[in-house]
């Protein structure tokens, strides 16, 4: 018997779409029923209660949470958010329901056996109600007593080799898309830069001492499926400085209505056949493709890398064999002056073991930003109030006409004293003899 | 200055302002010990793992204090006992 | 419910404590197929929405079938699909950036058997637990941050929300008819800790009322400095105010704060560091609706999603006035774009006017950028614009 009725999240159960009302209600009658007669180490009723609270927000239209600053496990300044019911009489199973976030494996991939110790524990000792995954990429178990937040984490790293994410003024859990696992078209091995570089900078991760969040994304290609270059401190993005590789024979299949276009990601409506003038070469961004016969050309001199042509013909068209990736600096949500995007850095830079450039623009930027970056102003915010020429100048770069969109549009240029003859320190004196006062 | 005098002036600091305030970020901490961020981080870890200082966070952002000073844990409605 | 020690003693926290070990490798979770080919794929084919077929220079294969996942699910629903992975697809089981979950098997026979066992899980009340889907040229799973389960500044519920635009849109999920894929994105409040600035179509929770103030418990609870801090356009300021206490009725003074609404971008930082600065408000808080943006690099450049709908408000359960908004953009952007153009794509050549005409949304003065420096560059500089009404100077001016 459910502990208090839900009519408005009711109607939430039907639709095709997966219910998470239903999947709330089957895992209260999960603990209510409690068959393997767990210890339950928290309210065994706290799903009803979370029910209950979400129910009460659904007929008030406002929400009934309040934040707590409680921070994580001992030593550690991120990991856990704090979060309190504001009604906590009506509903004292939620009363304290903080957050944890667990690191999750870069890639995403897991094994039933893994999946389970992890249900296992946040069953025993949290709500067992969580995130596959938070949007930064954690675990994230929602909702425990603060007295099991040092349990979790004991046994977590003890028994399951398994650490907290992070949250905070710290370096927020990297993530990356599953690169070359699984895509073809993967231009570095994102999965294996994203584990080590987690593992590098632990410390940056778990302990803050940063001027506010900073994020790392690793896309294999400028698809972009993690949206690295709209979220990320620091993005990094596959990419490719050799020549498009090109299957003669598979081009001339999709012409011939063999293969279906875009890996057939268009096959719900029909489209007409295939027309590689309308469909590729005219769409091509930098105009760089052109047919000369039975064979395709691409100018590859000109081509901008931006994915359409192999996208469209993956089986005739794969990115070059030289590849690395690019690195954008400064994406964050529009809070406060706006949204930014990332905005490039280093064009190209191989992503090899052991990383050591890449480490280096990493904590040349961290230098930068620990030291003259406000409290909650993020990187990007940074270069706006400090100009790009400063990021060019904390990492050590030369300035490039690949950095611009166009030039500036006025002539207000700062001009360093020794870029000007002579410097800025004249006689007046001097002066006057040839100018009259 | 030793890192002890360092860690005594950062709790003299903090405990002349908590009249005022109690909660400081990172960068706070770094001037009062007139370090660079990369060395002050040793020795604020350090004064967290002797429990010199714990760490308050709002989610996004995180700040230092003395252990027990401020209001926050009241407003939580969780008390030691509890 | 007795306490069970993990062996943690709360008297020495340093003691064989463990820690800085990271995450798990990713190596150690990889099905074999996907681990002896790492590297070596070389391209894909979406067999029927939802099913992926990648084929590797071995000649191996890997079929991979994409259900919707929702993002919030119970260690119930996780066992489930664990034993799916253990009948199907020898214990392995991914998830994607999209909360989708990808079962894998390593040959074409297992497909049908796994994406009937997926298809026949159903919850209690009828919907599906592992809706396959999710590729191509269609909607993928909605993106979303926490709402009203767990965080304390929503401004409309994100799973709710959620669940209803994907009923509505469930049949572009399952097929892929749509001129290019459609990414939708849900954040809950402006902090957008989900970013959604750069959707196909992003909905946000939106705030329209500056905190009330309560006064008499704020010095009690709150730490003055710290709220005004926290506060991104400095509307707050401290304040001794004169007032007469709730609890006994007498007069008294009070060190409080005062709020400039004009400044107020009802953020809800304030009230993150001082629980006595709460905003949430029923008529006040509803969603903005934001169309047009994308991250990749195709064709042309990553950009930012435009606001659209100034206000939608919180219709709960059902929000059919979300669902329906949403859906006209869907529609009149699948009858209109060309193939492989992104909705923000289709809006620029079209031009905004008519995108506002095409998909039936009224404009208004709030959609019209009044926040700091880049707002100039949204105005048109320009005499190329298309006529749609109203535009002549009759039918705009004010009556
Ligand atoms: S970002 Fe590129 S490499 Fe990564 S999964 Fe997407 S398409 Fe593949
Ligand atoms: S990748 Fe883009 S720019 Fe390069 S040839 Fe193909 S369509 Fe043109
Ligand atoms: S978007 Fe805002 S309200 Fe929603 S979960 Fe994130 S911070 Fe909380
Ligand atoms: S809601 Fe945001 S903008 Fe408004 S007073 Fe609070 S902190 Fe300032």
């Amino acid at each position: 018997m459910a502990k208090f009725e839900t009519p408005l999240l009711d109607q939430l159960e039907t639709g095709p779409w997966p219910s998470f009302v239903s999947d709330l209600k089957r895992q209260a009658e999960h603990r209510a029923a409690n068959q393997d007669k767990i210890e339950y180490q928290i309210p065994v009723d706290c799903v009803e209660d979370i029910l209950g609270v979400v129910e009460l927000s659904f007929k008030d239209k406002e929400v009934h949470w309040k934040h707590g600053g409680i921070v994580g496990v001992f030593g550690y300044g991120g990991g856990v958010i704090g979060r309190y019911c504001d009604q906590p009489e009506m509903f004292p199973g939620v009363a304290h329901f903080h957050t944890m976030r667990v690191n999750q494996p870069n890639g995403k991939y897991y094994t039933s056996d893994y999946l389970r110790q992890l249900c296992d524990l946040w069953d025993f000792r949290g709500s067992g109600v969580m995130n596959m995954h938070g949007s930064t990429g954690d675990i994230i178990f929602i909702g425990t007593r603060t007295e099991q937040l040092e349990e979790i984490f004991y046994e977590m790293t003890h028994k399951y080799d398994q650490d907290l994410g992070g949250s905070g003024s710290n370096l927020r859990t990297p993530s990356c898309c599953l690169g070359e696992s699984r895509c073809e078209w993967s231009c570095y091995n994102t999965q294996e830069i994203c584990y080590q570089l987690t593992h590098e900078y632990q410390d940056e991760l778990h302990r803050p001492a940063f001027p506010y969040k900073f994020k790392f994304k690793f896309d294999g290609c400028p698809n972009g499926c993690v949206a690295a270059i709209a979220r990320a401190d620091m993005s990094f993005v596959g990419t490719w400085r050799d020549d498009i590789r090109i299957d003669q024979e598979a081009v001339q299949a999709y012409i011939g209505g063999e293969f279906p276009p875009n890996a057939g990601a268009h096959s719900g409506r029909d489209w007409g056949p295939f027309d590689i003038h309308k469909e590729v070469i005219d769409l091509c961004p930098t105009q760089c493709m052109w047919m000369d016969g039975k064979q395709l050309k691409i100018d590859d001199k000109e081509c901008t890398r931006c994915m359409h042509c192999i996208n469209v013909m993956p089986r005739a068209l794969r990115p070059g064999k030289d590849t690395g990736c690019s690195i954008l600096v400064g994406a964050k949500a529009p809070i406060l002056d706006g949204a930014q995007m990332s905005s490039m850095l280093v064009p190209f830079i191989k992503a090899e073991e052991p990383y050591d450039d890449i480490k280096e623009v990493i904590e040349n930027i961290w230098d930068w930003w620990m030291e003259e970056g406000k409290n909650r102003e993020r990187l990007g915010e940074l270069i706006k109030r400090q100009g790009f020429q400063r990021l060019l100048h904390m990492t050590g770069l030369k300035a490039i006409a690949q950095h611009v969109q166009e030039p500036r549009h006025n002539p207000y240029i700062f001009w360093y004293e020794d870029e000007v003859p002579g410097g800025f320190d004249r006689d007046v004196t001097e002066f006057r003899k040839h100018h009259k006062r | 200055m030793a890192d002890e005098e360092l860690k005594q002036k950062v709790i003299d600091e903090m405990t002349k302002k908590s009249g005022s305030k109690t909660k400081f970020y990172f960068n706070d901490l770094a001037k009062i010990m007139d370090m660079k961020p990369r060395p002050a981080k040793k020795i604020i870890t350090e004064m967290v793992t002797e429990e010199k200082l714990t760490f308050w966070s709002s989610g996004s952002t995180t700040m230092y204090s003395l252990p027990g000073v401020g209001k926050q844990t009241a407003s939580e409605g969780e008390s030691k006992e509890d | 419910m007795a306490f069970i020690s993990s062996g943690y003693n709360p008297d020495k926290p340093m003691e064989d404590r463990i820690t800085d070990i990271g995450n798990r490798y990713y190596g150690d979770f990889l099905p074999p197929v996907i681990k002896n080919n790492f590297g070596k794929w070389q391209w894909h084919e979406i067999l029927e929405p939802g099913v992926l077929m990648h084929k590797a220079e071995s000649g191996d294969e890997v079929y991979t079938v994409r259900v919707g996942g929702v993002r919030l699910m119970s260690v119930e629903h996780v066992r489930e699909l664990c034993e799916i992975a253990d009948t199907h697809c020898d214990g392995y089981v991914r998830f994607t950036t999209r909360n989708n979950i990808e079962f894998m098997v390593d040959s074409k026979d297992k497909v049908e058997p796994l994406k009937q066992d997926l298809s026949s899980r159903k919850h209690n009340e009828g919907s599906f637990k592992f809706p396959i889907g999710g590729t191509g040229a269609g909607v993928t799973n909605i993106i979303h941050t926490q709402g009203w389960i767990h965080c304390h500044t929503p401004a409309t519920d994100a799973s709710g929300t959620v669940k209803v635009v994907l009923d509505d849109l469930f049949d572009e999920f399952q097929k892929m008819r749509l001129p290019a894929q459609l990414r939708i994105s849900m954040a809950c409040c402006l902090n957008m800790c989900g970013a959604v600035h750069c959707s196909d179509i992003a909905i946000l929770g939106y705030h329209r009322k500056p905190p009330m103030i309560d006064d008499e418990f704020l010095d009690n609870l709150c730490e003055i400095p710290l709220a005004i801090a926290a506060c991104p356009t400095a509307a707050i300021r401290p304040k001794k105010k004169e007032i007469t206490s709730e609890k006994d009725g007498s007069k008294k003074e009070v060190k409080s704060v005062e709020i400039k609404n004009e400044r107020c971008m009802f953020c809800g930082n304030c009230y993150t560091m001082c629980p006595s600065l709460p905003l949430a408000d029923a008529e006040g808080d509803g969603i903005v609706l934001m169309a047009g943006g994308k991250v990749s690099n195709r064709i042309s450049a990553p950009k930012f999603s435009k606001v659209v709908v100034a206000f939608i408000p919180n219709e709960t359960p059902r929000w059919p006035t979300l669902a329906k908004d949403v859906r006209k953009i869907v529609e009149a952007y699948s009858k209109d774009a060309r193939k492989y153009e992104r909705l923000g794509d289709w809006a620029e050549r079209i031009g905004w006017e008519k995108f506002f005409e095409k998909c039936d949304l009224e404009f208004t003065h709030h959609l019209i950028d009044d926040f700091r420096d880049p707002a100039y560059y949204t105005w048109r500089q320009n005499t190329n614009f298309k006529f749609t009404d109203p535009y002549e100077y009759s039918a705009i001016k004010a009556e």
